[in-house]
């Protein structure tokens, strides 16, 4: 036999049994579209997360304030003077206290209710943050406590739309603010949208809340970021009066962490999520190769009758074989790339939904994810396509005619 | 005149067994059969007898259990798959009791289907060789058609052209007309006829019906699996098949 002729053949007898290869295809379509889905979700959202986290300059410090017993209540026990303290620390720089102001921005009929940062300059290069226009909070804004504000890329734009707002005012609670700056845009980082944030000199905040202490402080390891750390907790367990010689962090007041910690914390994290995903992906594996594992065992019956007809009219054992093997190849191809495109097309679709309220979520494709989809759909249609067949080549014809089990 | 041809078919003690789970069911005992080139026989018997059994076998759909059964000369057990493969895209060809059409293929494609498989035959004359076996059981306006939308007297007629398109050298057909109305019977009995004393093609038959036995030049009865009378040695085997059929 020609091969032109099995190919021929073995594509008229898919378009013949119409039903049988749909639902062939349908398995291969639903374990390799399934399986693109979600090692690409699974690979675009752990990317994401690293972005986040690498977002940041990697010596960067944040000193929170902590305590159980006064929960419900701001917590006042990281001080003014502790930032001072700190200040002179020679493994620490760009030390910046924050106070937040939970209050409405408004600018004429605009309202938003973003995170209000009292702080200084130096907030702005530990974040990595750039200025867009104007000006970023200076030393002078801060002596005098001005009513002075910066924002952030999206607040601007949100309260402003595409006009400039230097120079104008906005309201944050009962006070009016000028406009000396609009951020860069920076997307998001650790969850955050960086871009909504608005900045006010930290004098301006303490005056405007009343608030003493300070929400959080943020700073950056001049080297070493353990040896920071370790000078810093050191530091503040020395004036809180805190004796914690075995390191137990329930028993401090306040909890220093570097960004590189967050780091290998969210690495375990994401790696985790890629141990799920691939599980989740090794049962839509499992379930495609199980739905075309049972249409072709349901279809041996009818397979090896037309087997035994072919025999019966002349047809030698490897035309049988590769009439089948076309076949299976043929709906692995056609299925696995339907599954291909189609589990792509869903990932960059929720990837792009997600950027909407998350931040940018790029869209990652994982190469041995997918060459593992269609090595299982090719094989599960080999064997169950192939197996049965050559079994049924092997009978004399009128055995394989009679078949009915 | 058929008797001076050299044999095409010899059988020698031909014996065929069935074996489901290990149960063994004999159905044939001990043929000793002599098809030479350019005959055309009946073989009529009881249902159940064997008929189509020994048929099978002779047409290289099924093997024996034990005995010899040589074609043109050659014995059967030593040639290998590829070698049956050929005989059956060549030289013999089968009607079925059961048609045995591809379900959801043309009229035309099933016709061709062992041209698909014969060395030989060209693939730009398949068409035309198609029709004219179609042409033969008067099916030419049907050629388009699919199967599952013939009659069953039409389908079976499409089992015969597709028996008809590679020219083979011996037919066998398992009641063929078992299906047909008489006048369809007759269109095909004398499309056999006609491949028999105009192309000199050996024809073997099985029927129910003393009419078309009668088309044949030699009948042979099965009884339990055993040949009881054959017309070509009847002589010979007069006492032992009086003997056999009380
Ligand atoms: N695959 C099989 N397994 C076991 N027994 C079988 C098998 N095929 C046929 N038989 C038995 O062999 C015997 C002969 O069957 P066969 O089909 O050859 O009869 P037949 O003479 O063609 O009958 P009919 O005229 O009804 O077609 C029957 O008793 C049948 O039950
Ligand atoms: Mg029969």
């Amino acid at each position: 036999m020609l091969l032109r002729d099995t190919i021929q053949t073995a594509h008229r007898a898919i378009v013949a049994h119409r039903m049988r290869s749909l639902l062939t295809m349908l398995g291969i379509i639903i374990g390799v579209g399934s399986v693109v889905l979600m090692v690409s979700v699974g690979r675009s959202f752990e990317r994401y997360i690293l972005d986040q986290v690498e977002s940041f300059s990697n010596n960067l410090i944040e000193l929170y304030p902590t305590g159980y017993e006064k929960f419900g209540r701001t917590l006042d026990s990281v001080t003014y003077g502790d930032y001072e303290a700190i200040t002179g620390l020679t493994t620490v720089k760009s030390v910046a206290p924050v106070i937040f102001i939970t209050e409405k921005v408004q600018y004429g009929t605009e309202e938003l209710s973003p995170n209000i940062f009292g702080t200084t300059s130096n907030f702005f290069a530990n974040y990595g943050l750039k200025l867009g226009e104007g000006r970023l909070l200076s030393e002078a804004d801060e002596k005098a406590a001005r009513s002075v504000t910066v924002l952030g890329y999206e607040a601007a734009e949100d309260l402003f739309g595409q006009r400039s707002p230097l120079g104008e005012r906005v309201q944050i609670g009962s006070r009016s603010y000028t406009v000396v700056g609009v951020m860069q845009s920076v997307g998001s980082a650790l969850m955050q949208d960086l871009d909504t944030f608005v900045f006010v000199p930290f004098t301006t905040a303490r005056s405007a809340t009343g608030q003493k202490e300070l929400s959080y402080m943020t700073m950056q390891a001049v080297e070493d970021d353990e040896l920071a750390l370790a000078d810093v907790t050191l530091l503040l367990r020395q004036r809180h009066g805190i004796d914690n010689p075995e390191n137990d962090y329930d028993k401090d007041d306040f909890r220093a962490r570097s960004a590189e910690q967050a780091t290998k914390i969210v690495g375990q994290v994401t790696l985790g999520l890629t141990v799920f995903i691939a599980l989740i992906a090794g049962v839509s594996l499992l379930v495609g190769g199980i739905g075309i594992m049972n249409i072709m065992l349901v279809s041996v019956a009818e397979r090896t009758r037309e087997i035994g007809l072919r025999k019966a009219v002349g047809a030698r054992g490897h035309d049988i074989l590769l009439q089948f093997l076309i076949e299976a190849v043929t709906l692995t191809l056609v299925g696995g790339s339907i599954g291909i495109i189609g589990g792509m097309t869903l990932g960059m679709i929720l990837a792009a939904a997600a950027s909407k309220y998350i931040g940018y979520v790029p869209f990652v494709l994982s190469f041995p994810a997918l060459l593992a989809a269609v090595l299982m759909a090719l094989g599960t249609g080999l064997l169950f396509g192939i197996v049965p067949a050559k079994k049924a080549a092997s009978l004399s014809p009128m055995e394989a005619i009679r078949w009915d089990k | 005149m058929a008797k001076q041809n050299p044999p095409l078919i010899e059988t020698v003690d031909l014996c065929k067994s069935y074996f489901n789970d290990g149960m063994e069911t004999p159905v044939l005992f001990d043929i000793d059969l002599t098809i030479r080139e350019g005959e055309f026989i009946s073989i009529m018997g009881p249902s159940g007898s064997g008929k189509s059994t020994l048929m099978h076998i002779l047409g290289f759909l099924d093997t024996p259990t034990s005995g010899s059964y040589l074609f043109r000369g050659q014995k059967t057990r030593v040639l290998h798959d590829d070698e049956l493969a050929r005989i059956r895209a060549t030289r013999v060809s089968f009607v079925f009791q059961a048609f045995n059409l591809l379900p959801r293929t043309t009229v035309l494609d099933n016709v061709i289907l062992p041209l698909l498989y014969h060395p030989t035959i060209p693939a730009s004359e398949r068409t035309e060789r198609g029709m004219k076996a179609i042409e033969q059981v008067g099916l030419t306006e049907r050629a388009t058609y699919f199967t599952n939308q013939l009659s069953g007297g039409q389908q079976q007629r499409t089992a015969i052209a597709r028996s008809l398109v590679t020219e083979p050298d011996v037919i066998f057909a398992d009641e063929p007309t078992g299906n047909l109305d008489s006048a369809s019977g007759i269109q095909v009995m004398e499309v056999l006829q006609n491949l028999h004393s105009k192309q000199g093609r050996t024809i073997v038959l099985v029927t129910h019906e003393k009419t078309t036995a009668e088309y044949a030049e030699r009948v042979i009865h099965i009884l339990d699996g055993r040949i009881a009378t054959d017309t070509r040695d009847f002589k010979r085997n007069h006492a032992k098949n009086v003997k056999h059929l009380k």
